[in-house]
């Protein structure tokens, strides 16, 4: 059976989107499935998906109602397939973390929360990863401005002292 | 003999003149004496003097044993490492040997932007090498952030750190960086802008105001 085949069998209208681009099955799921999904594609022997290759956020302002995405690539190296799973979010919708699944989950989600803000329940330490502990707000978002004032000022008010 | 080119020393006493002062003269003349007679004296953290022709003397030497240490931020430390390979060839004005600890080296090169999470970093490493160090501020990030005004990145270095000389390029040739060199050289020479023991440093004023407000 293939992959397509395992996962409409098991999940069926669950499914909301299905697309195929140059052999790359990916399926649109709704967030409250989220954890079952993957759950199952991991844990499943027929699909065996043991590591994620990557999970990234995503922000589409034109979305009015869910403008935040995640998604997930999956790769199994007992089979050779993929799979790519995406989920539409509302604003403030969390996700359960999948650092149990996969460890390597971890630095990716911290990733997704600290720039599009998108929280993962029971994530072992949701700390910011690339920015400053004190940073505020997730610099990217699309209403994020361009140009930060960051450095500027501490630049400016001394540069005639140096 | 002929051919060697001994550096003439701005201000400094000729032979005869040092010369004036020995023997019985020596042991006589009060120390001011002996470093007036010398080209006066410099002073240094801790009360120590030096008199100026020692202090160039040992500027000669170290203007050609300019360690720069190990480190590159982005793009511009390809152009570093390519000034350090054998077509540009650094080693040629004892240069080459890049220390990878702070506690070796005697200045640093900052190649590329460098974010506010590397900002603490870049301070530290700064204040790990020991006096005196230069400092090479290299490509337009490093100088003034560029084209990234955004978020993460520092708008200058010299916002956190004394900077001697500034090379610009998006990213300079290696030979503009060779030049930087050569300026970081002049300065060791006439020890300009040695003891930054005694400069202030902008990160730790930036701190100072930030708890004074």
């Amino acid at each position: 059976m293939s992959v397509a085949e395992i996962m409409e069998a098991r999940f069926g209208s669950r499914l909301l989107e299905t697309t195929t681009f140059r052999d790359d099955l990916t399926y649109s799921i709704a967030p409250d499935d989220w954890r079952e999904v993957l759950e199952f594609c991991k844990e499943s022997p027929d699909l065996a998906f043991d590591m994620l290759d990557c999970l990234i956020g995503d922000h589409l302002p034109e979305r009015m109602e869910a403008p935040l995405q995640v998604v997930v690539h999956l790769v199994s190296h007992t089979y050779g397939h993929r799979l790519r799973i995406k989920v539409a979010l509302p604003e403030g919708k969390t996700l359960r973390s999948l650092t149990d699944l996969w460890p390597s989950s971890n630095w990716d989600e911290r990733e997704a929360w600290e720039m599009y803000g998108i929280y993962f329940t029971r994530h072992p330490h949701l700390r910011r990863l690339l920015t400053t502990d004190d940073f505020e707000g997730h610099p990217m978002r699309k209403d994020f401005p361009l140009q930060g004032t960051i450095g500027g000022p501490i630049r400016t008010k001394l540069k005639g002292k140096i | 003999m002929s051919g060697l080119v001994f550096p003439n020393f701005d201000g400094a006493p000729s032979v005869s003149k040092a010369q004036m002062l020995s023997g019985e003269a020596l042991r006589n003349a009060s120390d001011q004496d002996v470093l007036a007679t010398m080209g006066g004296a410099v002073r240094l953290p801790g009360g120590i003097a030096l008199p100026v022709q020692i202090e160039r003397v040992l500027g000669f030497g170290r203007s050609f044993s300019y360690w720069p240490l190990l480190f590159g931020l982005a793009c511009c430390a390809i152009e570093m490492m390519a000034l350090g390979g054998s077509r540009f060839d650094m080693s040629r004005f004892g240069m080459e040997a890049m220390r990878a600890s702070p506690r070796q080296a005697d200045g640093m090169i900052v190649a590329g932007w460098c974010t506010t999470k590397m900002a603490p970093r870049v301070v530290r490493l700064y204040e790990q090498i020991p006096d005196p160090k230069w400092v090479l501020a290299m490509g337009s990030c490093a100088i003034s952030g560029n084209i990234w005004d955004t978020y993460g990145v520092v708008q200058g270095v010299d916002s956190l750190i004394p900077v001697d000389v500034y090379v610009p390029g998006c990213p300079p040739r290696p030979e503009a960086l060779w030049q930087g060199l050569e300026m970081i050289r002049e300065k060791i020479k006439k020890s300009s802008h040695a003891y930054d023991g005694l400069r202030r440093i902008p990160a730790r004023d930036a701190l100072e105001l930030e708890g004074a407000e």
